[in-house]
C-alpha cells in the first residue's frame, strides 16, 4: 500500500470520529483540511488565472491596457485596512456592475420568459385537447406563484389557490429530499469504499 | 466520556447497513431511466472527432458522487472518438479535472494536447463563461500547465463555442444554471449536465422547457450509464449499498412517525 | 458635515459612495447594451474590459480572503486561542504555495499528492457526515403532522423507493409514477420558483444600476 492511502485513509478515520462527537483530532484534521484548501485556491488563482491573464501578457507582452485591472485588483486589498477600505469600493463596483448588466438579459430571458414560454406553450398550441400533465404543470406554476405574491392577502379564491400551490411546493421538497439523500447516501457509499477497498482491502 | 445517545445508534445502524451491503459485492443491474438514455444517445450521435467542452463545476466534497458519474460519461465520448476541452470554473474542479481526463485518455491511449486538453481554473464563473463565448483563447491563453494555445493543435480550429459541439457541465451545485443562462442562451451552444442528485430537480424545468439538452443524476444515474457503455464502476458497484441505505432511511421516517402517532394517542387519551 | 470644508473629507464622502456608484453604473450599462450589439468595437469592449476586468479583481479579492484568514488566525496565535489547531491551519496555507514554487502543479508533484491524499479524502468525508445527519433527521422530524406534511413525506418516500433498486421489485409502475411526479407537480413549483427568483434578480439588477440599490456599499462609515 502507497504511502498516499495511508495517509488519505487515517484523515477520513480522523474526520469520522466526529460522528461520536467534536474531539481534538477531528478538529486537528478539519483546521489541516481549512488550511489546506485555501492554499490550494491560492496557487491555482495565482498559476491559472493572475498569470495567465494578467502578468504574463503585461511583462512579457507590453499589454499596458492590463495596468487598470491591475491597479483595480490592488484596490481590493484596501479592504485590509480601515484607513484605506473605501479604496475597495470602486473594484466591488466593477463587480457588482457587471454582474448587473449581464444578469439583467439572462434573468428576463433565459430565466422567466422561456420558463413561461415552457409552461404556456405546450398547452395552447396542441390545437385539441391538452395533456393532462401540460394542465398540472399551467395550474401547478400559476398557483405557486400566486402562493408567492403577497401584495395581495390570502383570502376567498385567491387563498384557495394560494393554498393548493403550498400542495405543488411540498411535492416539490418531498422530491428534492429523496433525491438530496439519494446524494448524501452515495457520498457516503464512495468514502465507504474508498476505506474498505484502498485502504483496508477487505473488498476488491 | 459521555452516553450514547439515540442518535449514536442511527448512525451505527446506517454504518453498518452500508457495510455490510459492500461486503457482499453483489451488482444489481438497474433499469436504466429515460435521462440517461438521451444522454447516452446525445453523444452516440455526434460524429466522432466532435469536440466537446467538459466542464468541472465540482468540488471535493463531491467527488465520491461525482466521480463515477464524469468518469462514465469521460469514457464514452473518449471511446466515441470525440476530443474534450476541459476548463474548471470552481478552484478545486481544477485538480479533479486535470487528473480525471489524464486517467481516461490514459485507459484509451489518447494523446494529451491532440485528443484532449485541460485549460484549468478561471474565477468567477459568469465571466468565465460569457468570456469563452467571445474567444477561448483570450479567457484561456494557456493550458493548466503553462502551455501556450496556440501549441496544443486540439485547440487549432477552437476560437469560441461555435466551434464546440457540445457543453457538458460536470455539476455538484448551480453552475449548470449558468451554463444555460449565459453559454446556452447568448452564444447558442448545447448544454448538458451531470450533476449531484440533491441538485437534480433544480435543473428540472430546463430539462423541460429544452434550454438543457440531457442530464443524469447521481450514483444511480452512474450506475445506469455504466450499464449503458457496457462498463462496470463505482456506480453498479454502489447501487447494493445505495439501495439498502434508502430502505434504512425509509424505516427511520416510519418508526419516526409510528413513535409520534402512539405518543400522539397516548397524550389524547391521558 | 461640519467638516466637509477639507479637501480629504470631499474625497471620503465621494469615494463612499458617488464614485463606485458611477462605476458600478458605468460598467453595468456597457455591459448590458454590449449585449444587443454585434459590431466587433462593442465585442472587443466586452471581452477586454468588462470580462477581463471582472476575471482580475475576482482573482484579486480570493487572495485578499486568503490574507484575511492569515490575519485572523496569526492574531489567534499570538494570544493563545485555539492555538495548535490555528498553527497547523496556518501551515496548510503556506505548505501548498512551497510546493506549487518548488515542485510545480502538474501530476504526480507533491503539490497535487496533498491534494489527491489530504485535500479531497477530507473533504469528501466532511461533506459525507451528512448521510449520517439525514438519517438521524428522518428519525427525529420527519413527521406527518399536516396534510402538507403529509404530501412531502408521500413524495420524499416515492423518490426513495423509485431511485433505488427496490422500486422495480415492488411493482413495475412505480419508477414511472415517481418520473411523473418529478416531471409534472415537482417541476411546476420548482419553475415557479424560478420564475420569481428570475423576476427579482431583474429588478435587483435594474435598481443597482440606477442607484437606488445601495446595500452592496453598506453603511456610511
Amino acid at each position: 500500500m502507497d504511502i498516499g492511502t495511508i495517509v488519505a485513509g487515517l484523515l477520513t478515520l480522523a474526520i469520522l470520529t466526529f460522528l461520536y462527537r467534536d474531539n481534538p483530532i477531528y478538529k486537528m484534521a478539519e483546521s489541516l483540511l481549512i488550511g489546506i484548501a485555501i492554499g490550494y485556491i491560492l496557487v491555482i488563482t495565482w498559476t491559472n488565472s493572475l498569470m495567465s491573464l494578467l502578468f504574463r501578457p503585461l511583462l512579457n507582452e507590453g499589454a499596458v491596457w492590463l495596468l487598470i485591472p491591475l491597479a483595480l485588483g490592488l484596490m481590493m486589498f484596501g479592504r485590509l485596512h480601515r484607513r484605506t477600505a473605501l479604496l475597495s469600493r470602486i473594484p466591488i463596483g466593477v463587480l457588482i456592475g457587471s454582474g448587473a448588466g449581464v444578469a439583467i438579459p439572462a434573468m428576463l430571458d433565459a430565466r422567466t420568459l422561456r420558463q413561461l414560454s415552457a409552461t404556456v406553450g405546450p398547452v395552447i398550441t396542441t390545437g385539441g385537447v391538452p395533456d393532462v400533465s401540460m394542465l398540472v404543470v399551467l395550474i401547478g406554476v400559476i398557483s405557486t406563484l400566486i402562493y408567492f405574491y403577497f401584495s395581495r392577502e390570502h383570502v376567498g379564491w385567491w387563498g384557495r389557490t394560494a393554498r393548493l400551490g403550498t400542495w405543488f411546493l411540498m411535492v416539490f421538497f418531498g422530491t428534492t429530499f429523496g433525491y438530496t439523500v439519494m446524494s448524501r447516501m452515495s457520498t457516503f457509499i464512495g468514502r465507504m469504499e474508498f476505506v474498505l477497498s484502498d485502504f483496508l482491502r477487505v473488498i476488491n | 466520556m459521555s452516553r450514547l445517545e439515540a442518535r449514536h445508534w442511527v448512525f451505527l445502524g446506517l454504518f453498518l447497513v452500508v457495510l455490510v451491503s459492500m461486503v457482499l459485492q453483489v451488482d444489481l443491474g438497474v433499469t436504466v431511466s429515460d435521462d440517461s438514455r438521451r444522454m447516452h444517445d446525445y453523444l452516440e450521435s455526434l460524429p466522432p472527432g466532435s469536440t466537446l467542452l467538459m466542464s468541472f463545476d465540482l468540488e471535493a466534497s463531491s467527488l465520491p458522487e461525482m466521480r463515477p458519474l464524469a468518469l462514465a460519461i469521460i469514457r464514452h465520448a473518449v471511446s466515441r472518438g470525440h476530443r474534450i476541452v476541459g476548463v474548471a470554473l470552481l478552484a478545486e474542479g481544477t485538480g479533479i479535472g486535470y487528473r480525471l481526463l489524464e486517467q481516461v485518455g490514459r485507459e484509451y491511449g489518447k494523446v494529451y494536447g491532440e485528443d484532449y486538453v485541460f485549460l484549468g481554473f478561471k474565477p468567477q464563473y459568469i465571466a468565465a463563461m460569457l468570456s469563452m463565448g467571445e474567444s477561448i483563447k483570450q479567457t484561456f491563453p494557456e493550458d493548466y500547465l503553462g502551455r501556450p494555445y496556440d501549441s496544443l493543435p486540439v485547440l487549432r480550429r477552437i476560437t469560441n463555442y461555435a466551434q464546440i459541439d457540445g457543453v457538458i457541465s460536470l455539476a455538484d451545485g448551480s453552475l449548470t444554471t449558468h451554463w444555460i443562462e449565459y453559454a446556452g442562451n447568448q452564444y447558442g451552444v448545447r448544454v448538458s449536465a451531470a450533476v449531484a442528485a440533491a441538485m437534480v430537480t433544480t435543473y428540472d424545468p430546463y430539462l423541460a422547457s429544452g434550454q438543457l439538452h440531457a442530464m443524469i443524476g447521481g450514483l444511480r444515474g452512474a450506475a445506469e450509464y455504466e450499464q449503458l457503455i457496457h462498463r462496470g464502476g463505482s456506480g453498479l458497484r454502489g447501487m447494493l449499498a445505495q439501495t439498502t441505505s434508502h430502505v434504512y432511511v425509509i424505516v427511520m421516517i416510519l418508526i419516526g412517525n409510528v413513535a409520534f402517532f402512539l405518543g400522539m394517542r397516548k397524550r389524547r387519551a391521558g | 458635515m461640519g467638516d466637509s470644508g477639507s479637501g480629504v473629507n470631499v474625497v471620503a464622502v465621494l469615494m463612499r459612495r458617488r464614485i463606485p456608484q458611477i462605476v458600478c453604473g458605468l460598467f453595468g450599462l456597457v455591459t448590458f447594451l454590449c449585449y444587443f450589439s454585434d459590431h466587433p468595437v462593442a465585442r472587443d469592449i466586452y471581452l477586454t474590459v468588462t470580462l477581463d476586468y471582472w476575471q482580475i479583481i475576482f482573482a484579486f479579492s480570493l487572495i485578499v480572503g486568503a490574507i484575511s484568514y492569515v490575519r485572523v488566525n496569526l492574531r489567534g496565535v499570538e494570544r493563545g486561542v485555539d492555538r495548535p489547531y490555528r498553527i497547523v491551519s496556518l501551515a496548510g496555507v503556506f505548505l501548498m504555495p512551497v510546493l506549487a514554487a518548488v515542485w510545480g502543479i502538474k501530476g504526480g508533484s507533491p503539490f497535487m499528492w496533498v491534494f489527491e491524499n489530504v485535500q479531497v479524502p477530507m473533504q469528501a468525508t466532511v461533506f459525507s457526515l451528512l448521510a449520517f445527519f439525514v438519517a438521524s433527521a428522518s428519525y427525529r422530524g420527519f413527521r406527518a403532522r399536516s396534510l402538507q406534511a403529509a404530501i412531502l413525506l408521500g413524495a420524499a418516500l416515492l423518490m426513495l423507493v423509485s431511485r433505488s433498486a427496490i422500486g422495480d421489485l415492488l411493482w413495475s409502475q412505480i419508477p414511472e409514477a415517481a418520473e411523473w411526479v418529478r416531471n409534472t407537480p415537482a417541476m411546476s413549483a420548482r419553475r415557479a420558483i424560478l420564475i420569481g427568483i428570475g423576476l427579482g434578480s431583474l429588478t435587483t439588477s435594474v435598481r443597482v444600476l440606477v442607484g437606488i440599490e445601495r446595500t452592496w456599499l453598506g453603511g456610511d462609515k
